[in-house]
């Protein structure tokens, strides 16, 4: 079951990197937010009780609800719907993706470990993968965002394969979700209007 | 303190609150060196590198704390209290990880410093402010969470071994039976990470933006002593990885990020046009010499704690200056700046010091830290490291010193732009002085106490 999960989440990167609608990423998010509380649920058997809540509550609080309805309240507050039209195109980029899930699997396939299940290493790298070319290859600052979002998730993936031997890891990766949300979404989203490419003012 | 300075929003409070802090700051300095290498609360330990880094953003805080204050003159109460409140906490965390002894602890101050630094970044509140501080914190939560990933990478090589805790005495305990590749990723990703806060390349751009907008006092902070935050976090994970096969993948690591940011440092100096974006890429020059004694290894480990150190004092020394030069000048762009000795002797001999003192020119304690960086390169054989080194470092020499030779002596570039020249205190620069000498002693006598601290801290370091 948890390995379904995991290659939903894996498809849901697919649609993400191709897509060009905002609506349509914070919905990915939230879907995201619920596998992860999904697989948080059936993989983490051998922590606490109170650990295990507090997790599965941020998985289901935060990423599900949370920081899509902060995306969804600066898509309102800008009124951008749409990537930069000099982004690049969603064709080039599913070819990068589609690389990056071929290094993901070679790499985790040289990654091989007794104590972590190698689907879950690939999906964490591609995720890792992801997050990064979208932001590199986006121009809006909330495009930035999402692909720091999906970062994000990534080091939850990755902070979920330790979980069940060192759960303080796990709270740490929380820790760094709130700090992202609440400082980055709801302080500067609305501050430094995302809806701005560029930010070249400050140079040589 | 932070909270109550953010909750009483009164001008004398919030100025007596953080005087406070800093003589307490001072006191527990003096206790860790009466408790040196013992743990406490498990996360901590008094080390010898660890309480290096302590002493001196002690010492730096004080001026910074009365620099600040001069700078917040008119700044309204709110502005001032929350300047004050977050330095508190950047001294707070940024003490927090230079003490802490498990990667997982030093990471999450390490975040925490982004928090304060990033309300003292955005001060002024100006457009170029907020662009700044955005890509500060948006480039450091990257850097934040590839570090961590390399540090789940490390905890993936403990499964099965029954320990739990990332702390640095059990890292070297099982370094040596990990699986190499799985220490390899770890590194690159804690090294690039961190690099985000030490202004290494290719993280650098960041803190370059930061400095330009940033209050002087705080400019002097990130140059220093949060770039020492990023140092250590590297250089613990290599203290413990040194013992692995993968020594000689991360040495090569340090020494092309060295080289690396020596050359972009140099390049940017020669056509520098904002006096403290030069100072900015100053730091990434040291920053890079440090990286390369790493990597050279031998008595080069000796010369990069030595070079770290002394820039701290130098480069302070010249952030706090330039508070004083925008007073004076009303500009930090170099095509506008001028006849400093006449308008501001005292700030002029700062400049003029502290411009040999950063460029390791004697009698700079620099010059001894450079030289034996270079006799390291030579005693390893590292020729073509050495000959880059020196040639960039030429560049870096002729570009800094003629920009400041220009201010200080030359008439402005650009007169139509001159504004009229500001007032300032000589005293002001009491401090920048005392920090300048402090550089030049140590140029001819470095007290045993900090030649053993440093040698111990390297001590576990293969030759």
């Amino acid at each position: 079951m948890v390995n379904y999960l995991i290659v939903l989440f894996a498809v849901t990167l697919v649609y993400l990197s191709i897509t060009e609608r905002f609506r349509i990423y914070a919905g990915l998010i939230a879907l995201q937010g619920l596998l992860l509380f999904g697989i948080t649920f059936l993989e983490l058997n051998e922590v606490t009780t109170a650990n295990l809540i507090f997790i599965a509550a941020e998985t289901l609080i935060f990423k599900t609800i949370v920081v899509p309805y902060l995306i969804f309240r600066i898509i309102r507050q800008t009124g951008v719907y749409k990537v930069h039209e000099l982004a690049m195109p969603g064709f080039y980029i599913l070819i990068f993706t589609i690389i990056s899930l071929l290094i993901s699997i070679l790499l985790a396939n040289q990654l091989i470990n007794p104590y972590i299940n190698t689907v879950y290493m690939t999906i964490a790298l591609f995720t890792m993968f992801t997050g990064l070319l979208i932001v590199v290859t986006h121009k809006l600052i909330l495009s930035h965002l999402i692909g720091f979002l999906i970062l994000e998730n990534a080091v939850f993936m990755f902070s979920l394969a330790v979980g069940n031997e060192m759960p303080m890891l796990i709270n740490i990766g929380i820790l760094l979700d709130i700090f992202v949300g609440v400082l980055i979404l709801s302080f500067f989203g609305s501050k430094l209007k995302p809806h701005i490419g560029e930010l070249t003012k400050l140079k040589d | 303190m932070s909270i109550s300075i953010v909750i009483i929003k009164n001008r004398i409070l919030t100025k007596i609150l953080t005087i406070g802090f800093a003589i307490i700051h001072l006191s527990f300095v003096a206790y860790c060196w009466i408790n040196l290498n013992k743990t406490e609360l498990d996360y901590f330990t008094y080390d010898s590198l660890g309480l290096l880094f302590l002493s001196i953003l002690s010492v730096i805080s004080i001026p910074a704390i009365y620099h600040s204050f001069i700078y917040l003159k008119n700044e309204d109460i709110r502005k001032f209290t929350i300047y004050n409140a977050a330095f508190i906490a950047l001294i707070t965390f940024m003490s927090g990880a230079y003490l802490a002894n498990g990667m997982a602890v030093i990471w999450i101050f390490v975040e925490a410093t982004t928090l304060a630094v990033a309300a003292l970044i955005y001060h002024d509140r100006t457009e170029l402010a907020l662009e700044a501080t955005w890509k500060y914190i948006f480039v450091c939560s990257i850097g934040i969470a590839l570090a961590y990933i390399g540090i789940l990478f490390l905890s993936m090589t403990m499964h099965g071994t029954g320990i739990s805790d990332l702390s640095f005495s059990s890292m070297t305990r099982m370094i040596s039976n990990a699986n190499p590749l799985y220490l390899k990723i770890a590194f690159v990703f804690i090294f690039v990470g961190f690099s985000t806060k030490m202004g290494l390349f290719p993280m650098h751009t960041i803190t370059i933006d930061a400095h330009s907008v940033s209050p002087p006092p705080i400019s002097a902070l990130i140059s220093t002593a949060l770039m020492n935050v990023g140092f250590l976090a590297i250089f613990r994970a290599y203290l413990f990885l040194s013992s692995s096969v993968i020594l000689p993948f991360m040495r090569q690591a340090f020494i092309i990020a060295g080289l690396l940011s020596l050359l972009i440092s140099a390049g940017y100096m020669l056509k520098a046009k904002h006096l403290k974006r030069m100072l900015a890429y100053s730091s990434l020059e040291n920053m890079g010499l440090v990286a390369i004694g790493v990597g050279v290894g031998g008595i080069g480990y000796y010369a990069a704690v030595l070079v770290i150190l002394l820039h701290t004092l130098t480069k302070s020394s010249l952030f706090f200056q330039m508070g004083q030069l925008s007073r004076v000048l009303k500009t930090f762009k170099l095509d506008e700046c001028g006849n400093y000795m006449k308008l501001y002797p005292a700030g002029a001999l700062v400049l003029i010091t502290g411009m040999l003192c950063i460029l390791a020119i004697p009698p700079s304690g620099l010059f001894i830290s450079e030289f034996i960086l270079l006799k390291a390169m030579v005693l390893n054989g590292q020729w073509f490291v050495f000959i880059v080194t020196v040639l960039l470092l030429c560049c870096v020499i002729y570009a800094m010193s003629t920009r400041i030779m220009h201010i200080t002596f030359s008439d402005s570039r650009n007169p139509d732009q001159c504004r009229v020249p500001g007032n300032v205190n000589p005293v002001e620069t009491i401090s920048q002085f005392i920090f300048l000498g402090l550089v030049i002693i140590l140029c001819f006598y470095q007290p045993p106490i900090l030649v053993d601290l440093i040698n111990q801290s390297i001590s576990v370091l293969p030759k």
